[in-house]
């Protein structure tokens, strides 16, 4: 019973990896032995926990070779993978679209007949003082410090929103669709308000560049999330647990995806975004992203002809 | 058989072997938790301490744009600490230093490692499980679910263990060796079923672990029964009758059975 170097993990030479799975046979064979044939409890007990551990390191998550390895090896599958689950989840993302952008053009439409509607939703001042800083415009851009703070912030507030939004859709939809709402709206306010102050022109030149990213990767979190919750409300011919594990998985990537534009839209929005460059190509550059961006979800991976499951 | 009311979890595996996984329990999970919010945020302090220096020093030689630096990647630290160190380590190890130090590790409900897919699902619910505040929802669920499990733990589909580690198990040596009196009394082969065995051997390992009060009463409960239904007096204490009993039906009236005046006694009986 000298088989206790059977679960030290990993690091094991070529040797010790090659005797690992007899050996964990023979533990096996050991054990139902000492099962049936009841001996001793505290031997079923050792043989048990060893086979135990032995089955976590056999038994484990596809090759857990390198890191670097493995992404490389994944990246096209992950490439194609992110749109097609989008698209399989289309019904959700469409609602999720609306929930989004019907308050967003109620308070932007809001805001911009009646100012005062904004500072309900933000306060008067920092409304102000965002009026007062995008009407300077962006000639000067901002130093490189500023840049990196606020692409921080960006990363640390907007991928944090966009997973929470997916994540509290486990209770039926129901958080997701909160979230939804209530950013758009406050999205639309706030744009409402700077353009009605008469600041719409530069407003527009600063989020081109990196709204497809963000508000898109919003709207893909929350239709993750409204999928999840619907998963419950509606399981089909599984129950409610077995639904929701099965789509959640399909959802994992989305949430990535969208997490990974947010970063991108973080970047973006830190470092391009507020950079003294011209409008005229700050306005090109957005269309092109957004362009991109819908004819990467809408077609990649359909040539492969494999989308299965198309719901 | 009925359902065991232990807090366990029966895995079987491709080789058709059952065995079974403690779950762990609010407890022990708690306090992991608690750990791992100390090593993140304990090291987000240092970090911003750090970072507070240097730009302090910088803001001296006027260097405003330093400082704003030192606050973005404060910020992106502090999403790595929300966001990215549960999964992370989890993805990788199964386990964060937290769960390492209480001993606990997240398995799949087949009994699996767990991968990105179901590190990501489990921590990503933390905020539903947060809900509405203090971890109520995901605790209440906890105590629902069969397996402890919080809602991230349902649809990931994984479990948080706490894996046995393999210990050898000393051979059960009958100490002090039997008296020829105390032999004379119970006669050669001894037969038990396989349940009696099991329990009767379970309270022999555990009788050094027990007060002696305790002893008594755990033996006085089922050593009369058994002397009744094998026509035997018992004259003697009842947890050594027990012993005797349970050392001659294992040995099955093998010479070794008796001879052990040449062993040292184990440490348990020691302590006794």
């Amino acid at each position: 019973m000298q088989r206790a170097q059977t679960r030290r993990i990993r690091k094991l030479d070529p040797e010790e990896v090659r005797r690992l799975a007899p050996l964990y046979r023979d533990t096996c064979a050991d054990l139902s032995r000492a099962q049936a044939s009841h001996y001793s409890a505290a031997l079923v007990d050792y043989l048990q926990a060893l086979s135990a551990s032995a089955h976590g390191v056999l038994y484990s998550a596809p090759a857990k070779g390198r890191i670097a390895q493995r992404a490389r090896a994944h990246a096209h599958a992950v490439w194609v993978a992110f749109p097609r689950a989008v698209r399989r989840h289309w019904r959700s993302m469409a609602i999720a679209f609306l929930l989004f952008f019907v308050p967003f053009f109620g308070g932007f439409v809001g805001a911009w007949v009646d100012p005062t509607y904004a500072f309900k939703i933000a306060p008067e001042p920092m409304l102000r003082q965002l009026t007062e800083s995008y009407r300077q415009g962006f000639s000067t851009g901002r130093d490189a410090g500023q840049d990196t703070f606020m692409a921080g912030f960006y990363v640390y507030n907007n991928v944090g929103i966009a997973l929470r939004c997916f994540a509290l859709g486990v209770l039926g939809g129901l958080g997701s669709a909160v979230y939804l709402v209530y950013n758009g709206l406050a999205t639309g306010a706030i744009m409402g308000y700077v353009a009605s102050q008469g600041a719409g022109d530069n407003i527009l030149t600063f989020v081109v560049g990196h709204s497809t990213f963000e508000l898109g990767a919003i709207v893909i979190a929350g239709g993750a999330g409204l999928s999840l919750g619907w998963s419950m409300v509606s399981p089909g011919r599984v129950t409610r647990i077995a639904s929701l594990q099965a789509v959640a998985k399909d959802l994992v990537v989305i949430v990535s995806g969208a997490a990974f534009m947010l970063l991108l839209a973080a970047m973006i929005e830190g470092y391009w975004s507020a950079s003294g460059l011209s409008s005229t190509l700050k306005r090109s550059i957005g269309g092109a992203f957004f362009v991109t961006i819908l004819a990467y979800l809408a077609l990649v991976g359909r040539e492969a002809g494999a989308e299965e499951g198309a719901r | 058989m009925a359902e065991p009311l232990d807090t366990v979890v029966v895995i079987e595996t491709p080789e058709h072997i059952v065995f079974r996984h403690r779950v762990a329990g609010p407890a022990r999970r708690a306090v992991a938790y608690g750990i791992d919010l100390i090593v993140c945020y304990g090291s987000l302090i240092g970090i911003a301490l750090v970072l507070s220096i240097v730009v302090i020093g910088g803001a001296f030689g006027g260097q405003e744009a330093l400082a704003n630096v030192g606050i973005g990647l404060f910020l992106l630290l502090l999403f790595c600490a929300q966001w990215v160190y549960f999964v992370a380590f989890e993805t990788f190890t199964g386990r964060t230093p937290g769960k390492k130090l209480m001993g606990l590790r997240v398995v799949t409900t087949e009994g699996r490692p767990i991968g990105f897919t179901h590190a990501a699902l489990r921590n990503l619910l933390r905020v539903a499980d947060f809900l509405p505040t203090a971890y109520l929802l995901g605790g209440s669920f906890l105590f629902l679910s069969k397996r402890f499990q919080r809602v991230g733990d349902l649809v990931g589909g994984t479990l948080v263990v706490v894996p046995e580690k393999p210990t050898v198990a000393t051979a059960n040596v009958l100490w002090p060796p039997p008296h020829p009196a105390e032999l004379a009394a119970i006669p050669q082969n001894i037969v038990l079923d396989a349940d009696e065995r099991a329990a009767i051997e379970l309270f022999v390992r555990r009788r050094g672990a027990l007060g002696p009060a305790r002893e008594h009463e755990l033996a006085v409960m089922i050593a009369p029964g058994l002397a009744a239904r094998h026509g035997l007096p018992l004259t003697i204490d009842p947890s050594r009758f027990l012993a005797i009993l349970h050392d001659r039906a294992t040995h099955a009236g093998r010479k070794e059975a008796v001879v052990r005046d040449s062993l040292p006694p184990p440490s348990s009986r020691e302590a006794a």
